[in-house]
């Protein structure tokens, strides 16, 4: 960070409750002395404490763990506590998350639709049989194990959600985050699951069949799963079960 | 007004609270959860080190078994745990592992052959046994005498909250989120259920439920800097504080964590240690061996805080901007074994401080971490005092932690207490108390009496400021209720926080809208902030000696014999102030008698039956051939467990 | 479990599938074409030579035009086909339209962008290729160098021509891209996908600069065979005879 004086950033926040139909929806701009090391999480904050105490917007862990904050920054999805203000120009956009029920300005509800992903989905492990807890737990390769985390490591941030021209159009599609889900239980050798099943669940253009490629969702998931090759492992798996049967 | 019904209200979507509500609802009984967030944002994801439990599967393991377990528990807790919890406790723990691990939890496994790893700073290989491959492995943790924690990478708690999660998807529990509970609907007697808020659309309602379970989590955030999450701001205890009936166990039991990064208060985990990481001082030197030569970086956790703290006070900290700290250096670990194990850290490093631990040291400092007390319970996690009300995971005090929790404990005390008291909540549901009524005029009474709160505080801007206050009990409980205590410091901030509660009272909210607010949010929360950290800050005071995590100036020694209770807190209505009552501990039917922790001098004031109990423990031990009956002839627990969990845990080096 | 009636079936993975290949088969097929019509670029007999060898020529002594018609047909078929099954994927309503146009201004994504790209040439090629695809399978006899030059100038085909290899060679190297992207398997992504991205650009620069030479050395021969528009090309076999 350059020593010079310190930046006086503008933060150009979307406002809007549409709980109240009286005020239509606006950007607000707020001022702000940058600090060092500040966050998006330390100026929205602040921005609350000192300037604006009805701003509504989610962080929990501000950590970068738990998927809570993330809103479109400059009109990129990302993790807001874990942007660095240093690293964005002097005027800041911030944006609620296309593609979920906005609660307010900046808090949308991405667990309600991660939710209805995850029963449609079926996007649990479907355990052969209850598990002798007592009995030596049964063993898996330790590579596999690693394998599973990797895919494990999605947040449930939402931004692959709004990083995805599909499902901006089409409100039914799972997106990369429900193809990962599948993808994820789909390698674990624990679930009793096989591709017939899989293909119930995304074989078709809500599915894995319905991405087009467009690779927005790989770009921006701030965990940096592995989404692109996933998906194409998935779409190869599932073609192969269509096909064939 | 809005009426649900429901056999058992959870409020929490944490581990605790999910898994409980699956043991409920496996029952048979209806079953929903309450959450502030979705529950996969829930605190639990932030765990990164791993989950204790006595599996024994990897070469630094072998010998592990529940009874070195519930030894390094209770020394742990400084010998203020529930002993017959902690046996409960290690029992259950594989056997909850081993649940995860069959639910989907990817647990890093044993290798078969060598490894290198590195042990007080030096490289060295481990052979792994061929019989163990594909077994759950686990690392080293401070504070334990085997390598006994089991971990996915740094991402545990995510792992094990995404797949309890998952499960109760699966079980079709439904889960009430952004929803807040603001008061327990209660008639002094029994717990019958919730005041509960729409955190969007403001609406209240009121659940009713045969058994109401807190597993709200910790109080971390009364203070100013906590590796907590945000939403960790003890609402849990304080609904529990608010019946003037149920009581808080040893809420003045925090912990403060060794390496939090500076100046955000992330938490590194203990993994990084665990691993081989070193703490170094302004002069790069290693110092932890100079306080404490045989456990070094991994004594436990409160001792390796108060270290630091020392060492920072003898000028020996790194100055910055935002104060003193030490360096953690995990350079000497390697890109590869950082990148596979600490990846989480790596990330943490990155985007917060613009460095990379491979090459550069860690900024730490200690802060607040954990909370040991919480809503007092039995092992049941029943309030002894409000029936149907149960209390699990951190936000309870059962008791299995005393004055210091162990790295590794909390994540799987959250899984175990779940499948505990899931039974003990099925248990109460399907007795005659369980099922005696409800009242819905009763709920209808609560619940306009929080609307009446809200309404006042929309109806007036105020006289004061709720940020400012709340910015003055951060900084009371971090300068005086922090990892050093003094009665002096103590005596002040009780007074201080005092008069922060009654003028907290003049608060108002300027944006008079009852739904989404965050303005009015931190209004109806900040009294009840202030009550836990009066709590907390009383009980502080009054402990007139050094357990644990509780270090007292002013008074250096363990104190056996006047202190070795259980402070329990009630707050009767209208009073200004929390009253504390004391609960013993029964020294003579403890396994482990108190005795010395092995850190720095020893300085203990004898409790007169110590020795007593040490000399029939002795004889005992002498009498009895094999380690079951040894222990279930000094402190018999198993008739304390649900049938279901009593059978013994299968080992690899079991003797078929 | 899932319902039947809610269970896909095999529709959805075998349009997935025939959309690729058909995708694939085009996308070759144009660059292979782009390298037959730029055999004028090597002189009027090379052009020649290529024009009749389709037409079986060398093999039968003598051409058989309706084997090029039959062969244009299948692409007109193929073409088609893809048409319909890509048309399936795009913004049907024009709310659809209006969300993706402002997603991709916002997000300012590479891929993102080149799939609107994608839209808009295939929607291009649906109006202009048949027109040219029509007097391919209708007069396959009138292809060859004066023939094909006469169409281009004389004929007034040369500004479709020019958008068309726009349109053509943008949109056939962006599927080629995808196409890879969309199946491929590869253990670094990352650095696979700016490999691809780099070939796909060279791949579109290339056969546009040859188009846009071939194109000229049409109009060219064009101007210059103005005069006696109609008259068709005399190969130097039959010239040589008396
Ligand atoms: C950074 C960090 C790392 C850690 N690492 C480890 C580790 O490696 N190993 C280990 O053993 N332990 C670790 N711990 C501790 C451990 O993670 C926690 O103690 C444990 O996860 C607590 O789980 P819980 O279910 O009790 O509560 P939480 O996970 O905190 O859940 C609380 C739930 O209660 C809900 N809630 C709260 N109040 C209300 C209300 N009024 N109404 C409705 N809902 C409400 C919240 O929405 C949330 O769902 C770590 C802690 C931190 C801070
Ligand atoms: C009317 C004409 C055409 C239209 C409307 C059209 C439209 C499209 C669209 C919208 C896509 C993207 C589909 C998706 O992302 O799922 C696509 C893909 C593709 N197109 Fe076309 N196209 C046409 C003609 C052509 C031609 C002539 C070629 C040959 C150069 C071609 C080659 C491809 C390829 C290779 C793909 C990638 C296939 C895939 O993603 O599965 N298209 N087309
Ligand atoms: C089997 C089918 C096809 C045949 C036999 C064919 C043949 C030809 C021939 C002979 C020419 C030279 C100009 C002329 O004679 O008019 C030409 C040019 C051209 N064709 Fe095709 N074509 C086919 C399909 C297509 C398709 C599907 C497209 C695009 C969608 C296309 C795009 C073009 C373009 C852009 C040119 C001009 C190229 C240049 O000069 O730069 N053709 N084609
Ligand atoms: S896949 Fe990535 S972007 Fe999508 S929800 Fe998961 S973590 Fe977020
Ligand atoms: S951005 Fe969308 S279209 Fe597919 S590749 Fe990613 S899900
Ligand atoms: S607040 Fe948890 S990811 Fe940002």
């Amino acid at each position: 960070m350059s020593s010079n004086a310190a930046r006086t950033l503008t933060f150009n926040v979307f406002r809007h409750n549409p709980r109240d139909s009286a005020t239509p929806p606006r950007v607000v701009a707020y001022s702000l002395e940058e600090t060092p090391g500040m966050t998006l999480f330390i100026a929205l904050t602040r921005i609350r404490e000192t300037l604006d105490p009805s701003l509504s917007f989610d962080f929990v862990c501000r950590a970068g763990v738990c998927g809570s904050c993330a809103m479109v920054v400059n009109g990129r999805p990302g993790l807001a506590c874990r942007t660095l203000t240093a690293q964005l120009p002097a005027e800041i956009r911030l944006f609620p998350l296309p593609g979920f029920e906005l609660i307010a300005d900046l808090s949308v509800n991405t667990g309600k639709w991660m939710r209805g992903m995850s029963e449609r989905l079926q996007a649990w492990l479907h355990m052969q049989e209850e598990p002798d807890v007592d009995a030596l737990e049964a063993r898996m390769e330790p590579a596999m194990a690693e394998a599973i985390y990797e895919l494990d490591r999605c947040i449930e941030c939402g931004c692959c959600i709004s990083g995805c021209g599909t499902a901006q159009m089409r409100t039914d599609f799972v997106g990369a985050v429900g193809m990962n889900k599948i993808a994820r239980f789909r390698l674990d050798p624990r679930d009793a699951r096989d591709d017939a099943d899989f293909f119930d669940l995304v074989g078709d253009d809500t599915g894995v069949f319905g991405c087009m490629s467009l690779l927005g969702c790989h770009d921006v998931c701030p965990k940096q799963l592995p989404l692109q090759t996933q998906i194409a492992y998935l779409r190869r798996g599932m073609a192969r079960q269509g096909l064939l049967g | 007004m809005k009426i649900i019904h429901t056999d058992v209200l959870v409020i929490g979507g944490g581990l605790a609270g999910l898994r409980t509500a699956i043991g409920a609802k496996r029952r048979g009984l209806e079953t929903l959860i309450l959450s502030l967030v979705p529950a996969k944002r829930s605190h639990s994801v932030a765990a990164q080190g791993g989950m204790q439990a006595s599996l024994a599967n990897g070469i630094k393991g072998e010998g592990d078994n529940e009874d070195v377990h519930f030894e390094d528990t209770v020394r742990g807790s400084d010998w203020g745990c529930d002993q017959h919890v902690a046996r409960m406790f290690t029992h259950m723990a594989p056997k909850a592992v081993r649940e995860l691990a069959a639910w989907g939890v990817a647990w890093s496994r044993v290798q078969r052959g060598d490894r290198e790893v590195v042990i007080n700073g030096q490289r060295v290989t481990l052979t792994e046994k061929e019989a163990a491959h594909g077994l759950i492995t686990a690392r080293d943790f401070g504070g334990t005498r085997k390598w006994r924690t089991c971990y996915t990478s740094d991402g545990t708690g995510h792992a094990m909250l995404y797949t309890v999660s998952d499960q109760v998807i699966a079980e079709s529990i439904p889960v009430h989120e952004r929803m807040e509970a603001l008061a327990l609907i209660h008639d002094g007697l029994r717990c019958q259920g919730a005041v509960v808020r729409d955190m969007i659309t403001g609406e209240l309602s009121a659940y009713l439920a045969s058994a109401t379970v807190l597993a709200t989590g910790g109080y971390g955030r009364i203070w100013g800097i906590s590796t907590n999450a945000l939403i960790n701001e003890g609402m849990g205890a304080a609904l529990a504080l608010e019946t003037g009936v149920a009581r808080l166990g040893n809420m003045e039991a925090v912990q403060f964590h060794p390496t939090a990064i500076v100046p955000a208060g992330i938490l590194v985990t203990e993994g990084c240690r665990g691993d081989g990481g070193l703490l170094l001082d302004n002069d790069g030197h290693r110092f932890m061996p100079d306080y404490e030569p045989e456990k070094k970086e991994l004594a436990s956790r409160d001792v390796v805080s108060r270290r630091m703290a020392e060492h920072m006070r003898a000028g020996k900290g790194v100055k910055s901007a935002y104060g003193d700290h030490l360096w953690l250096d995990i350079s000497n670990l390697g890109a590869a074994h950082i990148d596979k194990n600490l990846r989480e850290v790596k990330d943490i490093c990155r985007y917060f401080l613009g460095i990379d631990p491979v090459k550069d040291p860690i900024p730490v400092r200690p802060t607040q971490h954990y909370s040991m007390g919480g809503v007092r319970t039995d092992h049941r996690g029943e309030s002894p005092w409000l029936h149907g009300l149960f209390s699990c995971g951190e936000a309870a005090c059962w008791d299995m932690h005393g004055f210091n929790r162990l790295g590794g404990n909390s994540v799987a005390e959250t899984v175990v207490a779940g499948m505990l008291v899931g039974e003990y909540v099925a248990d109460f549901c399907y007795s005659k108390a369980g099922q005696s009524d409800l009242s819905p005029a009763l709920a209808r009474e609560f619940v306009e009496r929080e609307r009446a709160g809200l309404n006042a505080l929309v109806a007036k801007p105020g006289s004061e400021n709720a940020v400012a206050l709340r910015a003055r009990m951060e900084q009371i409980m971090t300068d005086k209720v922090g990892l050093f205590r003094n009665g002096q410091d103590l005596d002040s901030a009780v007074v201080e926080l005092a008069e922060l509660l009654a003028r907290s009272r003049n608060v108002g909210v300027r944006a008079s809208n009852l739904d989404a607010n965050p303005e009015l949010v931190l209004a109806y929360r900040l009294p009840r902030m202030l009550k836990i950290a009066l709590t907390v800050a009383l009980g502080a005071q009054r402990r007139t000696e050094s357990r644990g995590a509780h270090f007292r100036e002013d008074f250096p020694a363990r104190n056996d014999r006047d202190w070795l209770n259980r402070t329990l807190a009630f707050w009767r209505e209208g009073d200004d102030l929390p009253s504390l009552d004391y609960e013993a501990l029964d020294v003579l039917h403890m396994e482990l008698p108190p005795g010395f922790r092995g850190y720095g001098v020893k300085n203990i004031v004898e409790h007169p039956d110590s020795a007593v109990r040490q000399a029939e423990v002795d004889e005992m031990l002498a009498a009895k051939p094999d380690r079951y009956s040894r222990q279930s002839a000094l402190m018999p627990f198993k008739q304390l467990l649900p049938a279901r969990y009593r059978a013994r845990n299968a080992r690899l080096d079991d003797t078929p | 479990m899932i319902p039947a009636s809610e269970k896909p079936g095999p529709w959805p993975a075998r349009l997935d599938l025939l959309q690729s290949v058909s995708g694939l088969f085009l996308g070759l097929f144009m660059w292979l074409h782009m390298l037959f019509v730029s055999s004028i670029l090597l002189g009027e007999e090379a052009m020649w030579t290529v024009a009749r060898f389709f037409e079986g020529y060398f093999f039968f002594g003598y051409g058989l035009p309706w084997l090029v018609s039959l062969f244009v047909a299948g692409v007109f078929g193929l073409f088609v086909l893809h048409a319909w099954l890509a048309l399936r994927k795009f913004p049907a309503q024009w709310r659809q339209h209006r969300v993706y146009w402002t997603h991709m201004r916002s997000l300012r994504h590479e891929d993102t962008t080149l799939w609107f790209v994608q839209v808009i040439t295939g929607f291009g090629m649906f109006f202009l290729a048949p027109v040219h695809l029509y007097l391919m399978m209708t007069h396959p006899e009138l292809i060859g160098p004066y023939e094909s030059a006469d169409r281009v100038w004389s004929g007034m085909m040369w500004p479709l021509y020019l958008v068309l290899l726009f349109l053509v060679e943008l949109h056939g190297g962006i599927g080629l891209y995808r196409l890879a992207v969309k199946w491929g398997n590869f253990s670094d992504p990352a650095s696979a996908r700016r490999k691809l991205k780099r070939l796909k650009w060279a791949f579109t620069v290339f056969f546009l600069a040859l188009g846009l030479v071939t194109l000229a050395a049409y109009i060219k021969l064009g101007i210059e065979h103005a005069p006696h528009v109609g008259e068709p090309y005399m190969p130097l076999s039959s010239r040589a005879a008396p």
